[in-house]
């Protein structure tokens, strides 16, 4: 067995010695450190991006906020300025409605007043004629003259039995 | 069988030049020369995959950092936070020793894995600084190591002596594993390999086939033992830290 044969012991441990502490140097010394800034720089910039994502985020979300903030304001705002607009309507309308009113009732009570007045000048009217025919009536069957007076008086007494 | 034709041949050594320095043969030889193209594979690939030191990984710069984070898993898993030191150690032995594998893996290439002298010697390097580390943080209470505490007092005569056993044999057992894996298989790759062509007509496709899939086998043991030579360092540095 070729393994066993100590003739070249001394070369291999001697070419061992050579090549794994080459190795072992230079990996320590040249290889790992660069392997280990690569994997550094991309940890860095893995926090650093996740930390700017988290900034972004908080600062969408204060938008967020602020125009939802908005939105709530601008609806308050309209609805005080609907009701405040259909309360002055209302107000309106019933100023209106009242005033209308108000000329209806006296044109009302104005057209009662005439209609009063002229049925008195009509009765008055009536009352005229009746003194009238009464006296062409007397005076054409007795011959008696009546005076004015005297026919109003009768008229008077018998105006219950009229109405 | 003629010696020329022995699958053991494969892991004869042979100078490429012959180097004598104070008396010692210290000849480049065909293992030497694995070993230098081992470390030239690990040393370029790591180095110009990273180059570019891209924030977002080529496939090959991924590789790279795959391997990375593969071993500083493995440490912090079995040695925690005290495991950062040995990084650079525990990465090289491992790129080490799966390169040198694969490396002997191609089809007439020397596996230097392969000699008892290397793998000892890495395992007698784990060793040696393993108990340097665990005197020193622990001084003369690092022998309380070999001290179970729990069992009943009569079994420590018998126990403490097993427990000195198991600790010395360790870098037996840690280089004797990818020795005999590194022989075991490429002489069954051999062995094999003699059967396609001395087998009659076609039947020596059989062996042949056996040979594509023991290929496949064999590249996962290469990596299985440098996978297993690199855990059991860290396991071995975890208890120079705790004791029991």
């Amino acid at each position: 067995m070729p393994q066993l044969n100590p003739e070249f012991f001394v070369s291999q441990l001697f070419w061992l010695a050579v090549f794994f502490t080459f190795l072992f140097v230079f990996l320590w010394r040249v290889s790992l450190p660069r392997i280990a800034t690569v994997l550094e720089k991309r940890q860095n910039k893995i926090d650093e991006n996740l930390s700017s994502a988290k900034e972004l985020q908080e600062q969408a979300m204060e938008i967020e906020k602020k125009i939802n903030d908005q939105i709530n304001k601008a609806k308050l705002e309209t609805d005080e300025k609907i009701k405040e607009t259909i309360n002055a309507l209302q107000e309106d309308v019933s100023s209106q409605l009242s005033s209308l009113d108000k000329d209806l009732e006296k044109k009302v009570s104005d057209a009662e007043k005439e209609i009063l007045k002229s049925k008195d000048d009509q009765m008055k009217n009536i009352n005229n004629e009746i003194v009238n025919i009464t006296k062409l009536t007397v005076g054409k069957i007795t011959d008696i003259e009546l005076s004015d007076n005297e026919l109003n008086k009768v008229i008077e007494t018998q105006k219950g039995s009229f109405n | 069988m003629a010696a020329k034709d022995s699958p053991l041949k494969q892991f004869e050594i042979d100078p490429i030049s012959n180097i004598e320095f104070g008396g010692y043969n210290i000849s480049f030889t065909n293992s030497s020369f694995a070993m230098l193209i081992t470390v030239l594979v690990i040393t370029l690939f790591l180095t110009l995959t990273v180059n570019t030191r891209s924030i977002i990984p080529s496939r090959m710069q991924l590789i790279s950092e795959l391997m990375y984070n593969f071993i500083a898993q493995l440490l912090s898993d079995t040695v925690g936070d005290n495991g950062k030191r040995y990084f650079p150690f525990v990465f090289s032995l491992f790129m080490f020793v799966l390169i040198g594998n694969m490396v002997g893996m191609v089809p007439y290439q020397f596996t230097f894995t392969s000699h008892i002298i290397v793998t000892f010697a890495l395992a007698a390097v784990v060793f040696i600084g393993v108990t340097i580390l665990g005197f020193i943080n622990h001084g003369i209470k690092f022998f309380t190591f070999f001290y179970i505490p729990g069992v009943p007092f009569y079994m420590h005569p018998l126990l403490i002596p097993i427990e000195v056993i198991s600790y010395l044999s360790r870098p037996i057992s840690l280089s004797v594993r990818l020795f005999a894996n590194m022989l075991a298989g490429h002489t069954l790759l051999k062995v094999f390999a003699g059967f396609v062509v001395s087998m009659p007509f076609f039947t020596g496709v059989f062996p042949l086939a056996f040979i594509v899939a023991l290929t496949g086998l064999e590249i996962l043991i290469a990596f299985l033992q440098a996978y297993v030579f690199a855990i059991l360092t860290c396991l071995y540095i975890n208890d120079a830290y705790h004791l029991h």
